[in-house]
């Protein structure tokens, strides 16, 4: 399904160049340099500067989740992918510091699914991720999660779960 | 020791300054080493110590340049490669011999100034490039294929120059021998020199310094110069995991290459007998050259005087294989000439690339105004 016009090229010395005209006839280039720079450029149609912007990776991905159709809200590290051809399937995925209502419980006892619906996913403790912790997961201060579920679940982890 | 401690801490300090204001930083390496050196009450001297990590620099700064050279990559779209490449050679070239020559210096000097003169820095290139996001435009691709082939003429000068009283058949099969040798290397041991550079422990970094300082190290016995062997390597690795190498090889070149940039400018003696309507007329000529050479290419390639005038703007800067080529085979009249282009080219041209935009604009709204005050008339 890409475009035909998608074309990558190795730049000696500079990187990688990706570039593709739209429809309308806007040309987007993005180009990851060797700096671990990325850079977007568009061009409007029939005008002969382009314009612009100089990301670090992180925020190179953050427009990606935004370009696939997430939709990333402002305030908090959250997710939304939006599956269009499950029935429109929105599924969120919230990062969330635990409180101390948490702290040296387990995910078992807090019984997080049955109450909420939502699910642990992973946990970031010290710049470690454990991937798909296990009932018997004892919070520890500091950690931060990685839930999943639709937005309403969410909101009952944050009330009900995490309570401030 | 103190010398090189003197040095590293000033270019501390010079690198910081650069970077914050995002100008090129290899000019004041060498205005540093001047005013530090000889010129300026000779708080610098060079050492032993110093003389060797000025050679680890220019070595490390060969095999970063060949591990860039992919053949491959060389092959796609070679004619626009080819045009804008010959243009500039011959150009540059001529009009740099000729002015040396005719300022006074003899054939050989004229020689080296004329390489000198030609080879833009491409670490200034690049570097403009991406700083001041030209990236999309065409004449971009240009300059980036242009520095590509003035490397490629680079080595070609370096094999020539470095050949010396050698037959050069002989020399030339015995640099496509080593060049094969480790090509073979390369490509048989491939397995075993990703599994080393995919390593997290120090083994990749080890290796990646004692394979680079070894392989100069065969020069001796081959009769081949370090420079080469080095290049070879390059060339040969990049067949394998180039992206590793040039991780692993970096700390080593930025650090001993900024320390042969302070110390070459310790070499250069503005102060004794330096003839300096030479020197200005010979900087001032390597700004010129690449505008000619530059409007010829945008011409050519692009169909547009203003391309070349952006083509121009970001290779007007002369820098390390300038300085290279001064250290290796200059007398000490044609390194404090080299010495004063590059920096005056390096300034220039990072003034102009930056501001080429504006430059661009001005001189299209001028024929604008022109053309419509013709048709009021």
């Amino acid at each position: 399904m890409f475009d035909m016009a998608l074309r990558s090229l190795n730049l000696p010395g500079v990187g990688t160049k990706y570039e593709f005209e739209t429809d309308k006839g806007d040309t987007v280039a993005i180009f990851f340099t060797k700096t671990g720079a990325i850079q977007m450029y568009t061009l409007q149609k029939g005008c002969k500067t382009p314009s612009a912007a100089e990301m670090s990776p992180v925020e190179a991905r953050r427009l990606g989740n935004i370009l696939t159709g997430a939709i990333i809200e402002a305030d908090q590290e959250s997710v939304e992918i939006a599956f269009s051809a499950l029935a429109d399937l929105r599924i969120t995925i919230h990062t969330i510091f635990v409180t101390a209502a948490v702290v040296g419980k387990t995910i078992e006892e807090l019984q997080i699914r049955a109450k909420t619906g939502a699910t642990v996913i992973a946990v970031c403790r010290h710049d470690r991720n454990i991937i798909n912790p296990p009932p018997a997961f004892v919070f520890e201060e500091g950690d931060a999660a990685l839930v999943i579920g639709e937005s309403d679940q969410i909101r009952t982890f944050e009330n009900e779960i995490m309570v401030k | 020791m103190e010398s090189l401690i003197v040095a590293l801490f000033v270019c501390l300090i010079l690198a910081l300054v650069t970077k914050y204001l995002s100008i090129p930083a290899i000019p004041f390496y060498i205005l540093a080493g001047v005013l530090l050196g000889k010129a300026g009450g000779g708080l610098l001297t060079n050492n032993d110590v110093s003389q060797f990590f000025s050679e680890m620099g220019l070595i490390f700064l060969l095999f970063f340049m060949g591990l860039g050279l992919k053949p491959e990559r060389i092959a796609s779209n070679r004619a626009a490669v080819l045009t804008s490449g010959i243009i500039d050679l011959n150009v540059n070239m001529i009009i740099g011999f000729a002015s040396a020559y005719l300022l006074g210096f003899s054939f050989t000097e004229s020689l080296i100034i004329a390489a000198a003169f030609y080879i833009s820095s491409t670490a200034m290139a690049l570097t403009s490039l991406i700083e001041n996001r030209k990236l999309m435009l065409r004449e971009s691709d240009t300059v980036i294929w242009l520095m590509v082939f003035e490397d490629l003429v680079l080595i070609l000068f370096l094999a020539i120059l470095s050949a010396g009283n050698q037959n050069l058949i002989i020399f030339f099969v015995k640099i496509i021998a080593v060049l094969g040798v480790l090509y073979a290397l390369a490509h048989y041991g491939k397995e075993f020199l990703v599994s080393i550079l995919d390593r997290d422990d120090e083994l990749p970094i080890l290796f990646t310094f004692a394979a680079v300082l070894t392989t100069a190290s065969f020069s001796m016995y081959l009769g081949v110069p370090e420079t080469m062997m080095v290049i070879a390597l390059g060339v040969a690795f990049a067949t394998t995991d180039p992206d590793a190498f040039e991780q692993h090889a970096r700390p080593f070149k930025d650090v001993f290459l900024v320390v042969f940039f302070v110390f070459f400018g310790v070499t250069v003696d503005f102060s004794g007998g330096a003839n300096w309507f030479v020197i200005g007329a010979i900087s001032l000529l390597a700004v010129a050259s690449k505008l000619i050479s530059g409007l010829l290419t945008g011409i050519f390639i692009h169909g547009s005087a203003l391309s070349g005038l952006e083509i121009w703007a970001n290779t007007i800067a002369r820098g390390e294989f300038s300085i290279a080529l001064a250290v290796l085979y200059g007398s000490p009249v044609v390194s404090t000439t080299i010495a004063a282009m590059v920096i005056v080219t390096s300034i220039v041209g990072s003034f102009m690339a930056k501001y080429s935009g504006i430059l661009r604009r001005g001189i299209v709204s001028r024929n604008r105004h022109k053309a419509s005050q013709r048709r009021i008339h």
